[in-house]
């Protein structure tokens, strides 16, 4: 099973979430990898979650590679950025989008080398 | 970077083009003129020519901020006065770029004139220009059609472009675009160019399009700005100079308002222009909290965008942790990519404080309980993050060290350039660091915490809880942070709890804070209006006397219109509301040099030497919280203040204003006026 349908597992077992108590929509991602397509459906009442494998029409749908979905699925996937260089494709609600983001994991970013020059300004 | 004096600014929200006063655009790698959207500078060349003439302005009205109009002729200035030909360019920002231009010929002979537009788009990213990077990763592209020029930029999906056209015919080339106009005397001619942005998905479809979908459109510009302007409170007042002051910078707050991407349309204020045009939240935080007498509508948008923020997990480059607020976000290539961190960023401390501030004292003023309520779990999440992650040795401070040590900020308080905290005597001090009005912010937001969890969470322990913290950290501030024998408070704690002991603004913002004791604010006050750090026009950022004072100093000298609004606040919560007036008719006085723009700083020099405030040379104007500047101290020298259900009025007016009064102050009262006069022993 790739990772991305592991993570979908996940939610589908998961059923809630407290930090979508406030939430309601649905979203779809559209997995595109070569000439395949996979959806799934994540529908939110209130932080009840329900996933399941279908193209049914969403509020919100997500368009992503399948590369870059495993990306996010192993949370390697800053999202804001992701669709600000147009790896994410957003088609309806871009905020209910960015805040199932945070349903996904993410790699704490790493610890960069100390640059040489003194300090910047903001 | 480098700053241009003489710039005309057109602006609507993060999109704003910045010309010379012809309206021409003619930028290199490290200048910030151009038409930028989403930190992107769409166009870098837009010079208009008449038969190979540059052109030259005898006016230019930008009174509205959406549209600006140059009236030019061809040639330098001093050709002009035999001038038979002139021209009108009106030019105006909504998601596009329009410029309508109109050529006179009022000589007597029949003309023939060659009409250029030198057009060229290098797609720099903002933090480009601010470190002077020219080189770009990806590829730039131009198609010239027979209607139009397309410039276009693209690195792998990531794709912008703009498309520049006319609405009569032209001759397009790789480098412009051309028009053979013939004018009989006393004719005129027009045509009506327009640039288009495109932020591109690999699908074609701009990736701002379903925002732009709940844009109004553009006709609704000029109403809406007169809707903004009469939404406000009616400044009547016999001061012409804070009449200009209060209309200019209520016109800027609406200029600067952007809807983010992630908000459903909803605007908040852009920081400033030209480098920060987009959301921070530590200055979207204090704009708002200046300006909720006069323009309240821009608080709820702001608290929740940056709830929706909010940081979830921690990352060591974003530097985010859960409950912290954000501090700058960016839709540009270096953010894009992630050569820098802005996607957003959190490097900053007193966003979150902050945060839990605003959201109660816009209920103080609105009553807006829902509002409470529905950001009760952030306002949570931002109060736990002061224990739990901001206080890096477990000494009960806020302090800070940077984890993104390539791109990062040093200083991630209000004062974020790499030298603004140090010794008097120059030194700087260790990491982490913890500064003193940090403590001040945490020390409010957990009384009004308190407030917020009684009142409206239904959460009395929690409420008693915070109140005793709070108690705990007034006392171990005021013992650790106390300089006795100079009689103020130290600037920072350096990494060993050593005090750094340099006199700096910072010490106003303690007395807005409320934890100040009572006993020791007179010799707190003494220092803010003393010769050392009060210059005249108001308070320094740095006194003189420190090793690294210097008046042209960033955080080191200058004087933050900003900076002096919330000190006089502070002084009016201790009780000093002669010296709140002193700041307020300093600042006050300063704008009407700027013509009534209070710039995001200006030079820390002596009023009695130089009898004018000194332009700092890369201050960004209009700036959010220098508009809201003014907001703020008018506040202070009325003395308005939520009560209840009531609006209390306690005036303190400097000698200057006979006579100020607001009008329809909007708030839970329905909508009031303050009325103040000086009493006429007191002029």
């Amino acid at each position: 099973m790739s990772e991305t349908s592991a993570f979908f597992e996940r939610l589908t077992v998961a059923g809630q979430d407290p930090r979508f108590s406030k939430v309601c929509g649905s979203v779809r991602f559209d997995i595109r990898d070569d000439g395949n397509l996979e959806q799934w459906l994540l529908e939110i009442d209130h932080g009840r979650m329900r996933v399941t494998r279908s193209g049914a029409p969403a509020t919100t749908v997500i368009k992503v590679s399948a590369p870059l979905a495993e990306a996010m699925a192993r949370g390697e996937v800053n999202g804001l950025a992701a669709i600000t260089r147009g790896e994410i494709m957003v088609d309806g609600d871009l905020a209910l989008a960015l805040r199932i983001g945070r349903l996904f994991p993410r790699e704490p970013g790493q610890l960069q080398r100390e640059d040489p020059t003194v300090g910047r300004d903001r | 970077m480098r700053d241009i004096a003489g710039t005309v600014a057109c602006i609507d929200g993060n999109t704003f083009m910045v010309s010379d006063s012809s309206g021409d655009v003619e930028s290199s790698p490290s200048t910030p003129v151009g038409l930028f959207a989403a930190d992107t500078r769409f166009l870098s060349r837009w010079r208009l020519t008449v038969n190979g003439e540059c052109m030259t302005a005898l006016s230019v009205d930008d009174s509205q901020y959406f549209e600006v109009t140059f009236f030019v002729v061809p040639g330098a200035a001093v050709d002009y006065v035999e001038a038979d030909v002139s021209a009108i360019r009106r030019r105006r920002i909504g998601p596009d770029l329009t410029e309508s231009l109109t050529i006179f010929n009022y000589g007597e002979q029949d003309m023939t004139l060659d009409v250029r537009l030198e057009v060229a788009a290098d797609f720099a990213d903002i933090f480009e220009i601010k470190f002077d990077i020219g080189e770009k990763r990806g590829a730039h592209y131009t198609h010239v059609g027979p209607n139009e020029l397309r410039l276009g930029y693209r690195r792998g999906t990531y794709q912008r472009e703009v498309v520049v056209s006319a609405s009569e015919p032209a001759e397009f080339g790789p480098d412009g675009l051309a028009f053979a106009v013939r004018l009989r005397p006393g004719q005129q001619w027009s045509t009506r160019l327009q640039a288009v942005m495109l932020a591109l998905r690999p699908d074609g479809v701009d990736l701002r399009s379903a925002l732009r979908a709940l844009r109004p459109d553009d006709s609704t510009l000029p109403t809406s700005m007169q809707a903004w302007v009469a939404a406000a409170p009616t400044l009547d007042t016999d001061s012409v100079g804070l009449q200009q002051v209060y209309h200019r910078s209520l016109v800027d707050l609406a200029a600067l308002r952007f809807a983010p991407l992630s908000l459903g349309g909803a605007s908040v204020p852009a920081a400033g222009l030209p480098w920060f045009m987009t959301l921070f939240g530590r200055d979207s935080l204090l704009t708002c909290l200046q300006t909720l007498p006069v323009a309240p509508s821009l608080t709820p948008p702001t608290l929740r965008i940056l709830a929706s923020l909010q940081g979830v997990r921690p990352d060591d480059v974003l530097e985010e942790d859960p409950g912290r607020i954000l501090h700058e976000l960016r839709y540009g290539e270096s953010a894009a990519f992630e050569e820098q961190p802005h996607s957003p960023y959190y490097g900053t401390v007193d966003a979150s404080p902050l945060f839990v501030v605003l959201l109660d004292e816009y209920e103080r003023w609105s009553g807006d309980t829902a509002l409470v309520t529905e950001l009760e779990h952030e306002a949570r999440a931002a109060l736990a993050w002061i224990d739990l992650y901001a206080d890096l040795n477990s000494t009960g401070y806020i302090w800070y060290q940077r984890r993104n040590r390539a791109t990062g900020l040093d200083n991630q308080c209000w004062k974020d350039s790499w030298d603004s905290i140090s010794y008097a005597d120059g030194r700087l001090p260790g990491f982490p660091r913890a500064t003193c009005e940090t403590q001040g912010y945490a020390y409010d937001a957990k009384i009004r915490g308190a407030r917020l969890a009684r009142t409206f969470w239904g959460d009395p322990a929690f409420a008693d809880r915070l109140e005793s913290e709070a108690a705990a950290l007034y006392e171990r501030f005021n013992r650790e942070f106390w300089l006795e024998d100079r009689g103020f408070y130290a600037l920072a704690l350096d990494h060993d709890g050593t005090p750094v002991d340099s006199l700096s603004s910072n010490i106003g913002h303690l007395l807005w804070s409320g934890i100040v004791p009572p006993e020791r604010a007179p010799r707190v006050v003494e220092h803010l209006m003393g010769p050392a750090l009060f210059s005249g026009w108001g308070v320094r950022t740095f006194a003189e006397g420190q090793r690294r004072y210097n008046p042209l100093g960033y955080h080191n000298g200058t004087v933050w219109p900003f900076d002096n609004s919330f000190i006089a606040w502070g002084l009016r919560r201790y009780g000093f509301g002669n010296e709140a007036a002193r700041i307020a008719e300093g600042i006050l006085s300063a704008a009407t040099y700027f013509e009534g723009r209070l710039p995001e700083a200006f030079g820390g020099f002596d009023r009695d030497t130089t009898k004018f405030p000194i332009r700092y040379p890369t201050a960004g104007s209009p700036q959010a919280w220098s508009s809201g500047a003014c907001m703020l101290l008018i506040r202070t020298m009325l003395g308005i203040n939520p009560h209840d259900d009531h609006l209390a009025v306690d005036p303190a007016l400097p000698a200057t204003f006979g006579r100020i009064a607001l009008l329809d102050i909007p708030g839970r009262w329905g909508k009031r006026d303050a009325f103040a006069r000086q009493r006429p022993d007191q002029r």
